[in-house]
């Protein structure tokens, strides 16, 4: 689904990304580990477009987005979160969902200008699609509250159910369960077992190892903006240099 | 209150209401810090007045401009929106596309700078430091705008302009598109991460308030029937931007009353205190319009701290068949 080859991101000659390779096979959970300062995020940050690759290619679905803007990549559907809360913190929750969804006609200028009876079928839809998340998700009741109001928690959900308005084909998950009480660590869990049985394709960065273990397919390990070992965590613990590089204990 | 002073109040109040309307959809709901607003208004008047005035040979030619089309209303006040408009294209695609928020504002508050000095500065092309003078009033050719009945006219046409452009910007905000735009204002990276595109949206609404501010200015320099660059100087977007954030960033509404408190109020009750001899020989000369910057700094500066959300706050959209 996704294959990036020989990716490098430099900033002013620190080599974050050094010549990463990855595949990402679909309606897989794919998990990137590594200690802090691996190169992961920004690994993640160059895969979305948020950030230019020095170097390398990235192929999604067969097409070359290498040189592809964040917002083009996200209308093929290649779809990201982020590593800090993101929310559009002066949207309610449920307009964080209606944002997102890419086929609403009053979603231009020349569609706004028309009025709402041009675009309200399409916004009465969507907010019945984003209701139905809001529901799976448990956070009906939040609907119109303001999203910079939620909690750390809460927020993570906001953005995972953003990304999913879009009907994403690939989701990148930058460490969904960063400052999360362990309740809804549980339900993002769930969550996201439930996106994969869906056919959803995940590549996520996590450092809770026992959760990666949980849910992740295959996993690639990252040091020092390179890959230096992938496989399933049990193969994973059973090559020494990966063990000594972060998996100790 | 005479007719002419209450026409005079109005058609400001109305000029104003449209000024601030515009601002507010480029900074109050898309975030776009635009310090150099008041040249859009001033390439609007400046586009206006050439487009109505005669040829610069005439009245003796004792001022010296291009154009002088002398042509027939509403085309000044068209003229003047599309100048607008025209302006924001190469603005917007030098300041808009690769700056961070933070230099776009500083670059536009320079740009307002350096065009004041330009206009200034360049006599044989819109009359320079005087500026230009018996801009032609709309519709002067068949109604004396002398009269009280053309006054009621010009109140009534800027009404109407007022109108069309509360249901432009309104439509605008409260749209699916409106929402991107905030979207866009909260946080740039995220809403592109969901297939926003940050430059165009900005472009758009940079364009769109050009328009608007444009008309503004056509509105203006018909009524006041001069325009120069002392009525257009960096200060003056300041005011408006005093406004938005008085009213209440990201309301219509908000802005309406903002202009009405702010530019409207504030040129009032300066106006008041100086015609008051007691009060106005007060001090040095101008002491009065001096403490009016004082003022408006000191409002500011008391919103942001005391009530950032301003007297009309963003309204929260809250959907039928959901929870208040």
């Amino acid at each position: 689904m996704l294959v990036a080859t020989d990716i490098h991101r430099h900033f002013e000659g620190m080599r974050a990304v050094d010549g990463v390779s990855i595949e990402v096979a679909p309606g897989k959970i794919t998990g990137l580990i590594g200690p802090n300062g691996a190169g992961k995020s920004t690994f993640m940050a160059v895969l979305a477009g948020t950030l230019p690759a020095t170097s390398g290619t990235i192929v999604f679905e067969g097409e070359d987005i290498t040189h592809l803007p964040a917002y083009q990549r996200a209308r093929r559907r290649l779809v990201r979160t982020f590593q800090l809360p993101s929310e559009f913190a002066q949207l309610t929750v449920l307009e964080n969902l209606l944002v997102a969804a890419p086929s609403n006609r009053g979603d231009s200028l020349f569609g706004a200008l028309r009025g709402k009876r041009y675009w309200d079928a399409d916004e009465q839809r969507l907010i019945e699609e984003a209701r139905g998340l809001l529901k799976r998700f448990g956070m009906s009741g939040k609907e119109s509250d303001y999203a910079g109001t939620m909690s750390g928690g809460q927020k993570r959900l906001i953005e995972i159910m953003r990304a999913l308005m879009l009907h994403p084909r690939l989701l990148l998950l930058d460490e969904p369960m960063s400052g999360v009480h362990p309740k809804i660590v549980e339900e993002i869990q769930y969550y996201l077992q439930d996106l994969r049985a869906g056919g959803l394709t995940i590549l996520m960065v996590e450092h809770e190892l026992h959760m990666v273990e949980r849910l992740c397919d295959t996993v690639v390990v990252m040091a020092q903006g390179k890959v230096i070992g992938s496989g399933t965590m049990a193969s994973l613990r059973r090559q020494q240099e990966i063990v000594d590089a972060y998996l100790v204990g | 209150m005479n007719t002419y002073y209450a026409a005079n109040l109005l058609i400001y109040a109305g000029i104003d209401i449209i000024a601030c309307l515009a601002l507010n959809l480029q900074f109050g709901v898309s975030g776009i810090v635009n310090f150099s607003f008041i040249v859009f208004q001033a390439v609007g008047a400046y586009a206006a007045a050439i487009l109505s005035l005669p040829p610069d040979t005439a009245n003796g030619g004792f001022q010296h401009y291009v154009g002088g089309l002398q042509l027939p209303f509403p085309v000044p006040w068209i003229g003047g929106a599309i100048a607008g408009g025209l302006l924001a294209i190469p603005v917007g695609f030098v300041v808009l596309r690769k700056l961070r928020s933070d230099y776009q504002a500083i670059a536009l508050l320079v740009l307002s700078v350096i065009a004041n000095t330009v206009i200034t500065n360049a006599d044989k092309f819109l009359g320079g430091a005087a500026g230009l003078a018996l801009v032609p009033p709309p519709l002067s050719d068949r109604i004396d705008p002398n009269t009280e009945s053309y006054q009621y006219l010009y109140i009534g046409i800027t009404a109407v302009a007022v109108v069309i452009a509360f249901a432009v910007v309104n439509r605008v905000v409260n749209s699916p598109y409106g929402r991107s735009l905030r979207a866009m204002r909260e946080r740039e990276i995220a809403a592109a991460s969901i297939g926003k595109n940050p430059v165009n949206l900005k472009m758009t609404i940079f364009i769109v308030g050009g328009v608007i501010a444009g008309l503004s200015g056509a509105i203006l320099v018909g009524f006041i029937q001069i325009w120069a660059p002392s009525v257009w100087l960096y200060p003056e977007t300041i005011i408006l931007f005093a406004a938005i954030i008085v009213g209440g960033r990201g309301n219509n509404i908000g802005a309406i009353l903002g202009a009405l408190l702010v530019p409207v109020g504030f040129e009032e009750v300066t106006r008041l205190l100086n015609s008051n001899p007691n009060i106005a020989n007060l001090g040095p000369p101008n002491l009065i319009s001096a403490l009016q910057w004082v003022a408006i700094g000191l409002l500011i500066l008391g919103f942001l701290w005391f009530r950032p959300q301003g007297v009309r706050p963003e309204p929260r959209r809250v959907f039928e068949g959901g929870p208040d």
